[in-house]
Parts: structure tokens; sequence; C-alpha cells
């Protein structure tokens, strides 16, 4: 599902869009502040601010639907990977100096791209995080064009 | 819930949006889309042009989560959504279809963004997003002034004023005084409707008459061909761009007079003036910081744009209407040692040189060779507004309401190359030709 070229794209300086949705199938969002492919378990971990975005985090439970966009602001190349949720759990430390480490990537990014830290300033956050672990069950080309919504590879049966 | 009118701002797609929905399935769907269009209080526009898992999902669902972003403040919002109805044409289509158009190419996007749908929502819940830590703070802006106010007042002066000239200037002034738009250019539509040529500017270090704009290209063109206001609040990330329309600017050639502009504009604001259902010309501002004009300058600027629209054209038709014939001049020539200029004038589109350099084209320039052929041949400089729009020998194309607006553009063309031949208007409705020179004119062919 995910391949090393996926995986290395998920994991390049990317800005991340995370939904889930509630029992009434209103879809929430949220901005990510980090995502990582776990190679052992196949899993994407992705980082989000509790606080800020209650909506997605209150919804973020263990069997729900998840969708999660990810696009390099260069060029906008982007994917969007659906899967189902397995964990929901605080950051260790290394996740956390992680979240750290990428909003301060994204930031130099963005200024490069002519995006001012006024701009960005709700936008990127490193505090309060949780992280959302999923299992990965769709995969999507989302660059913006007429191959927008192509899937990428076969569904994984949940 | 947050009133749509309190985050207009949000609206501009600066940062660009994000839309998410669910599907059939359950499973949530999210997306970045271009626009969040404004129509009103209770209703928001998704320009639909490529993301049809979205568009399958809310039409199934019937509803949708938008967040939108303030791209000078960083402040972020979402909006519940209920879908009402698609769109493919229509006034507000078309309004949205030409704004993507001038933003796709700004973006380096080419015609990626075209718009193929518009798709109407109803907005049940605005609502903040409240962010735990604030990156940085908004910088401090001046205090908004009072736009419609500031509309009225110039409205009002433009509307006193006896003569088109006046009525520029006026309505430049204007705005660098009561609205701070310190860059601003007047433009006139040719008489085939392809180019706008610049009648009036301020706050360039050249005023540039005579230059001219594509009709249908970048922000002033796009405003002509679409008659519509176009806004464009962040050029930042539109470098390219900018190189394309510096390009455009800084292309040399032997009819090429640079267009009054800024070397990094930041926002931009492109207004038609209509009256009477016709383009008589497009006002533009610029300024080289971010989000300089709001959409409320974009509806100040629209009824000042109609003022001046309407102003220009009654001043036409007192000009043809109220002013008697002037007593025929007839002028010694020259004597034999009068200098020789030497003019070369292209019928097919009206273009003239004078030694050797682009002065006009179009009916600015048919009008100049009028002039000085009548010079030539019978010494005279005197003529009259009511007696060219008359003269059928002319063969000029009808230009009944713009005669004034081009011998405006004309003179004052002349007046800023310099050079030996000039315009001035002794009375109204009168036009001298002031001829330091003999002039020898070629009538060119090619």
């Amino acid at each position: 599902m995910i391949s090393a070229d996926v995986a290395a794209f998920v994991e390049s300086p990317v800005m991340i869009l995370v939904s889930t949705r509630d029992s009434a199938h209103r879809a929430f969002i949220a901005r990510g502040s980090g995502i990582r492919f776990d190679r052992r378990h196949g899993h994407l971990d992705v980082l989000l601010c509790r606080g800020q975005w209650s909506d997605v985090a209150g919804n973020a439970v263990r069997g729900a639907p998840i969708a999660v966009t990810v696009v390099r602001p260069s060029d906008y190349r982007a994917f969007q990977v659906k899967g189902v949720i397995q964990e929901v759990a605080s950051p260790s430390e290394e996740e956390q100096q992680r979240a750290t480490a990428y909003v301060a990537r994204m930031l130099e990014i963005m200024a490069e791209l002519g995006v001012t830290k006024v701009q960005l300033s709700h936008t990127l956050t490193d505090k309060d995080l949780v992280r959302i672990s999923f299992q990965p069950t769709d995969l999507f080309a989302q660059t913006p064009g007429p191959d927008a919504g192509q899937r990428v590879g076969h569904p994984i049966q949940r | 819930m947050i009133r749509l009118t309190d985050i207009r701002d949000s609206f501009e797609g600066v940062i660009p949006s994000v839309i998410a929905t669910t599907d059939a399935d359950g499973v949530p769907n999210i997306s970045y889309l271009s626009h969040v269009h404004y129509i009103d209080e209770r209703h928001v526009a998704l320009s639909n042009q490529f993301f049809s898992k979205t568009a399958a999902n809310v039409r199934y669902r019937g509803v949708a989560t938008a967040m939108v972003v303030d791209g000078r403040t960083g402040q972020q919002h979402i909006l519940d959504l209920h879908f009402v109805r698609s769109i493919g044409e229509g006034d507000l289509f078309e309004r949205v279809a030409s704004h993507l158009a001038v933003m796709s190419v700004s973006q380096g996007m080419g015609d990626v963004m075209k718009l193929r749908s518009l798709d109407i929502y109803e907005v049940e819940d605005c609502r903040p997003i409240v962010p735990v830590v604030s990156l940085a703070e908004p910088e401090e802006t001046e205090p908004p002034r009072d736009r419609l106010y500031a509309a009225g007042q110039l409205c009002a002066a433009i509307a006193e004023q006896g003569d088109a000239e006046a009525m520029l200037d006026c309505a430049l002034g204007g705005l660098q005084s009561q609205f701070g738009f310190a860059n601003a250019v007047v433009l006139v539509p040719d008489e085939e409707g392809r180019k706008l040529s610049t009648i009036a500017s301020r706050g360039y270090p050249a005023f540039g008459f005579g230059s001219e704009a594509t009709v249908g290209e970048g922000t002033i063109g796009t405003a002509a061909a679409m008659r519509r206001p176009l806004r464009i609040s962040d050029m930042r990330r539109g470098h390219r761009y900018a190189s394309a329309v510096h390009a455009e600017i800084m292309r040399s050639g032997p009819e090429h007079i640079p267009l009054p502009s800024l070397a990094q504009p930041r926002s931009q604001l492109a207004v038609p003036m209509l009256s009477r259902g016709r383009l008589l010309g497009v006002l533009f501002v610029e300024s080289e910081r971010s989000f300089a004009f709001s959409h409320r300058d974009e509806e100040a600027l629209s009824l000042v744009a109609s003022q001046l629209a309407t102003s220009l054209l009654l001043a036409e038709r007192d000009r043809s209407e109220g002013v008697a014939p002037p007593p025929a001049s007839h002028q010694p020539s020259p004597a034999p040692a009068a200098r020789c200029i030497r003019v070369r004038y292209f019928p097919l589109d009206g273009s003239i040189f004078v030694d050797g350099e682009y002065v006009i084209r179009g009916l600015p320039g048919r009008l100049l060779h009028h002039f000085l052929a009548a010079f030539f041949e019978t010494g005279r400089t005197d003529f009259s507004n009511r007696e060219i729009r008359r003269d059928r020998s002319l063969q000029l194309p009808d230009f009944k309401d713009n005669l004034e607006t081009r011998l405006i553009l004309l003179r004052r063309r002349l007046e800023e190359r310099g050079g030996p031949i000039q315009l001035s208007r002794p009375e109204r409705g009168q036009i001298r030709l002031e001829c330091d020179g003999l002039p020898e004119i070629e009538i060119a062919t090619g």
C-alpha cells in the first residue's frame, strides 16, 4: 500500500490535512504537525494539536475511518491516504521533537515560497499534540489536475 | 455564528481553503480547493475544478465542511455547509471564472484551474479555530477609512469638473488623497476593443501616455474583457506572473511605450469604467503591499469608475453639441528655412512615427495625421471638435463618443515625448497644432 517512494514523500516536508467524521457523517478538518510511516507495523502516525482541532481529535477513536492528505508546497504534488484508526495516544518524546522539527522546517520552506510566518501563525504548532496511528487502506493521487482522485494501487480490505 | 461579512478577507484565496466530506461508506475525504467565494451573509460558492470525489460525496450527503484562512492574519474559520445547487453559467459563474483565470496564471498553473462548475452552499455555521499558541501576530495596519464616504466625495468632485481632462486628473488625485492609492492608471479602449491605452497615470516615474495593455491579458486586460472588477491581494507567490508582465512591459520594439507599472506589485485592482453598457476604460490601482485593496475598496472604486465613465461620456456629448465652429485660421507657412519634420503614417492601423520614433496609433494617430496633412497643405493650425466630427473626408470610424478622450491622449503623448509637434487647447472645443518645422509626410503601405 505504502511504497518506499510514497513513504519518502509522506515523510518529506509536506503540509498535512487530517479528517475524521462524527456519527452523523459530518466530516471535520485538522492540520497535521508531522507524519511518519511506521515500517514495522505498516501504520501511518500523524500528529495534530488536540486543543486546536478538537473536532477531529474527538472523533479519532480506534476503528474509525480517517483521511490524510499530504501536499508538497513547491509543486502541489499530493496524495490522500485513507485508513482505519488503530491507536490514539500522547506522543513520545521523540515524536514531540519530530513535530518541533517539522514546524521549523515547514516555516523555512513556506518562507522560501513567499508565505509569511503571520500567514501561517494559526496553521503550524507543536503544542498539545496527539498521535493518531492508522492502517492505510486506500491511496489516491491528489495533485491538482484531471488525475486528482485517482486511486494508486489496489485497496486493502478493511 | 460568526458573520461572513466579518471574515470577508478570508475569501481571497491567498491561502488555499480546505474541504472535507464523507462518502456513502462513511469514509472522510479531505482536499484543498482554490477558493471559497463569498456570495452573501448565508451563502458561499465553491469552485469545482477537479475534486470529483468531493462532488460525489456532496451529492450523496448534501453537506460539506470547509476551512477558510485570512491571508493577512492567518486566522482560520470552519464553515458547515449545506449544498444548494450547482451552476455552470451566469454572472456569478463568470465573475468567479475570470478571477480564477487570472489567479491560475499568477500561480503559474496555466489553465489547470479552469472553472467547470460552481457549487452554491448555504452556510449553517461559521466558527473560528482558536490556536493554542499563535506563531506570530499580524502587522499593525492603519484603521480602515470610510470607503463609501470617500467614494461619495470623489464622485461629487468628478461630477463638478467641466471637461474630460479635469475629470481624469480629479479622479487620480482623489484616489491618492482620499483613498491613499498612490499608483493609479486610467486606460481607454481602442476602436477595435483589442487594446487599452494609458490616458492618465499617477505615481510612476513616467506617465506612459499611449502605452497599451492587451484586452484579455493580465489584471487590466481581463477586467476589461470580463467587464468586472478584478482584485489580486497577494502576488508574492506569483513571481512568474510578475516576471511575465514585466517582460511585456520591458518588451523592446519601435512601437512600444512602457506601461506605467510597479516593478514588484503585490496587490492590484482593476475596475472597468462602464456607462450605458459601454466600456469606456479601466481604472487600475496597484501597490507594493500585500492586501492593499479590500473588497470595500473594490466596491468604492466601482462607484468612482462608473461616475468617471458617465462624466466622460457627458463631456463628449457636451463637446459635440454645444461648441460653435472656430473661425477659419490660416497661419502662414513656416519660412522655407524651417526644419523638416519627417512623418511616417500607416493608414492601416493609424500608426504614426515622427523623426523615426513611434508616437501613437489608432484614432489618435489618424487625428494627428489629419492635422499635419492640413497644416502641410494649407498652413492651417486651428481645428474644432465639431468640424472633426462632421468631416466625412476624414473617413474615420464612428467616434462620436470618444473624440475628446482621444484628443487628450494624443495631446498628452505628444507633450510627454517632447519634440517639434505639440497640441494645445486654446479654447473649449478647439485644438491648435504647434509645429516647429514643416512636416514631410510619407504614407506607408506596410
